[in-house]
């Protein structure tokens, strides 16, 4: 059964492994994923820490739902994040969660130090810590091609890191299969200090079902409701890259690190239909029926021979237009390369951007970066991984993200935009105000997928919008009102959704008219017969993003750090078809005051008694 | 009728071996399942789904006495007739085969297949 999973506690210092059920009460409140990662870092989880620590846990969480008909089937990750200095969780589809969950596993946590490079392989309800001496140095895909060999399974599934991660780059993604990654808040730095170079895991257990029949049946109608949106549809044929002509068009996509938010009609090299002569076919996460990532193989040129799965649009925009580069193919071939060294393909180009921006004012110069950092630039964008991922020369200091700013001076700190030790991804929010706010409000620091309200792109119907969140919401990007509302319903939802192990993809996300809190309570009903209702849901909701405020509470962060860079404040966007939007900071504290109402937090964005006490979370 | 698979548009997301393990055992499994695909998936992401196809001269029964109608549409069978199957239509796991019936003729993996790659023909 879904609820027999079991939670793994693994101490690489002492060689120990403690295995403990998953109690139903647990579920109840945090269901499962990124909930219960939550759960359980906050056990941990001090001011104090540090985040390359051996007591720094390294929690993996498969979703409630994950490895069954479920919508996806992702798996979360969490710790204390050596890239931002606060909460850091990571989400990732492909099959490793899957694979964990036939295993009979639901969550993994694991401290420690491993005395020398181990990895830890599971199967069917079973782990030991194996040595990893032959593994290191490999790259992301010849670490899972090694231990598949090693082992003589190909049906392994394994999530590694690669040089970056073994090098403490604090941006360092933990890696599965060609593309998948757990990429956010340098999870991959952590496993590193932990000497822990793989997780390779093979399940073959029955995962049974509470009500086989109805549940096959409910799938089927959700199946087919889902298939017949526009959004899913486009999707399973470009991938998230058609998103790129969207920002383009409207002017929220950040190039040459913010300056300008639109590249014009110098855009359609990079835009879905670009992709297509790259493109072999479509390629799924587990149990997905979207499919949205390309299979991809480049034919000819200088990049002749790369081959993988993706690109995404959020790689696209960070080693592309953010960094003044519109070479596709030199882009995708970054994005390979960032995969291979097991890099966060989003900070690894905000960074660069950080720098070229330094290079163009003259405060950086050759003679600092050892090579040229100007703008679009596509063979210094390669070279620079290698430096970043192997801590080489320049590299070195980059590897540090945002505690770099100590080692190139104040002046350098005004031209890195991030929140909360996180930087501004690919994308620029001056235009879109509830973006924005989800940016400054997002517990993991800068990140789009926090929240990110992408309905507010569609302009529906204002009464549709009223029912959706239940508040009155402005259909107009650009307007202030509601956004609150439409951030703090967002990022319930999107909580919920992570708890469960379904693709965002799926969900209301980005369609009116996909799966939300009552498709999941049917579905959590039928899978596992628990009863939760919608209401109820939304309670678990609160209880997860408060539960992260907390420890970001802990921390001394407050209203004072859910704020934008000064960018977002100070400059009107200059030119292109944002022109002149700029954050007007009264009526960002506008919107602030409604999101912190409707989380029940105080006006500081503490949490208060009452609430805590209502989600049974006060200490 | 059979079950035709296309390689080239099928995008390995395993809904077809997730419906076929739930459909005849109730639990989903998907070393279960009669359909099966092959990945390449840590080179060049080709997913291969693999299926009895129905053969009118049963190759995976050679030698055996007669079977009777009722055994041929069994789903579980024993491993030895995989072995037998030219084209490695059969999924084993353990000491069992799983053999494609047809879902009484409404495959359900035919059903949530939304890439199209499987596909019946009559």
């Amino acid at each position: 059964m879904v609820l027999d999973r079991k939670i793994a506690f693994v101490d690489l210092g002492e060689g120990s492994i403690r295995i403990e059920p998953f109690p139903v009460e647990l579920r109840q409140q945090y269901i499962g994923g990124r909930g219960m990662n939550m759960f359980l870092l906050s056990k941990y989880y001090t001011p104090s820490l540090d985040p390359f620590s051996p007591q720094n846990p390294l929690i993996f969480g498969a979703g409630l739902l994950t490895g069954t008909l479920g919508f996806g089937s992702r798996v979360s990750v969490a710790s204390k994040s050596p890239e931002s200095g606060h909460l850091g969780d990571a989400n990732m589809g492909g099959e490793f969660g899957a694979e964990l969950v036939k295993a009979g596993f639901s969550h993994l946590v694991i401290t420690g130090r491993s005395p020398r490079p181990a990895y830890l392989l599971i199967r069917n309800g079973e782990i030991e810590i194996r040595s990893g001496r032959a593994l290191r140095g490999l790259d992301t895909v010849e670490t899972q091609q090694k231990i598949r060999s090693l082992l003589r399974d190909d049906r392994l599934q394994t999530a590694c890191i690669g040089p970056a991660g073994e090098n403490s780059v604090r941006y360092a993604a933990i890696r599965s299969g060609l593309k998948n990654a757990a990429a956010r808040t340098g999870m991959g730095a952590v496993m590193g200090s932990k000497n822990l170079k793989a997780i390779a895991v093979r399940g073959t257990r029955d995962i049974r079902i509470s009500d086989p029949g109805r549940y096959l049946n409910y799938y089927r109608r959700q199946l087919k409701k889902l298939m017949q949106t526009n959004w899913v549809q486009a999707l399973g044929k470009q991938g998230t890259p058609l998103l790129f002509g969207a920002a383009n068009a409207v002017g929220f996509l950040s190039v040459r690190n913010n300056q300008f938010t639109s590249v014009g009609q110098r855009g359609y090299q990079l835009e879905a239909e670009a992709l297509e002569p790259f493109s072999k076919g479509m390629v799924a996460c587990h149990a997905c029926p979207a499919h949205c990532r390309h299979r991809y193989v480049i034919d000819a040129g200088p990049y002749k021979g790369t081959r993988g799965e993706g690109p995404e649009y959020a790689s696209i925009g960070s080693l592309g237009t953010k960094l003044g580069n519109l070479d596709l193919a030199n882009i995708i071939s970054a994005v390979e390369r960032c995969n291979r060294y097991g890099l966060d393909t989003i900070s690894t180009g905000s960074y660069i951007a950080w720098a070229m921006e330094l290079y163009q004012r003259g405060i950086l110069d050759r003679a600092k970066t050892g090579i040229p950092l100007e703008w679009g630039n596509g063979q210094s964008i390669l070279k620079i991984l290698d430096m970043i991922a192997h801590r080489k020369g320049f590299g070195d200091i980059l590897a540090e993200g945002s505690f770099a700013r100590d080692m190139l001076g104040d002046s350098c700190g005004d031209y890195l935009l991030e929140i909360k030790g996180l930087p501004i991804e690919m994308t620029d929010e001056r235009l879109p105000k509830s973006f924005a706010l989800g940016l400054a409000t997002s517990t993991r620091g800068a990140c789009h997928m926090r929240s990110r309200p992408s309905m507010d792109a569609l302009g529906l119907p204002q009464a549709l919008l009223k029912k959706i969140y239940g508040g009155p919401v402005s259909n107009r990007m650009a307007s202030y009102n509601g956004k609150g509302r439409m951030v703090w319903w967002h990022e319930l939802l999107h909580a919920v959704t992570d708890a469960l192990g379904v693709c965002r993809f799926l969900t209301a996300f980005s369609s009116p008219h996909a799966l939300q809190y009552r498709q999941f309570a049917r579905l959590i009903k039928l899978t596992t017969g628990l009863e939760i209702s919608s209401a109820q849901l939304r309670t678990i909701a609160e209880r997860i993003y408060t539960l992260e405020r907390m420890m970001l509470v802990a921390d001394g962060i407050s209203r004072k750090d859910d704020t934008l860079p000064k960018r977002y404040f100070e400059e009107p966007i200059p030119e292109g078809p944002a022109q002149g939007s700029v954050i007007e900071m009264s009526d960002f504290d506008r919107m602030l005051d409604e999101y912190y109402r409707l989380h029940g937090w105080d006006r500081e964005g503490i949490p208060t008694r009452r609430t805590l006490n209502r989600l049974g979370i006060a200490t | 009728m059979r079950i035709r698979v296309n390689r080239n548009t099928c995008t390995g997301c395993h809904l077809c071996e997730l419906v076929c393990s739930l459909f005849h055992l109730g639990a989903i499994n998907i070393e279960k399942s009669a359909i099966r695909i092959h990945k390449d998936d840590l080179n060049t992401s080709m997913n291969t789904p693999r299926v009895c196809r129905q053969c009118k001269e049963m190759k995976c029964l050679a030698g055996e006495d007669a079977v009777d109608k009722s055994e041929k549409k069994q789903f579980v069978w024993e491993n030895a007739r995989a072995e037998r199957c030219p084209f490695d239509g059969l999924t084993v796991f353990g000491q069992d085969a799983y053999h494609c019936d047809l879902c009484s003729g409404h495959p359900q993996c035919v059903r949530v297949c939304t890439c199209e790659a499987i596909r019946v023909k009559k």
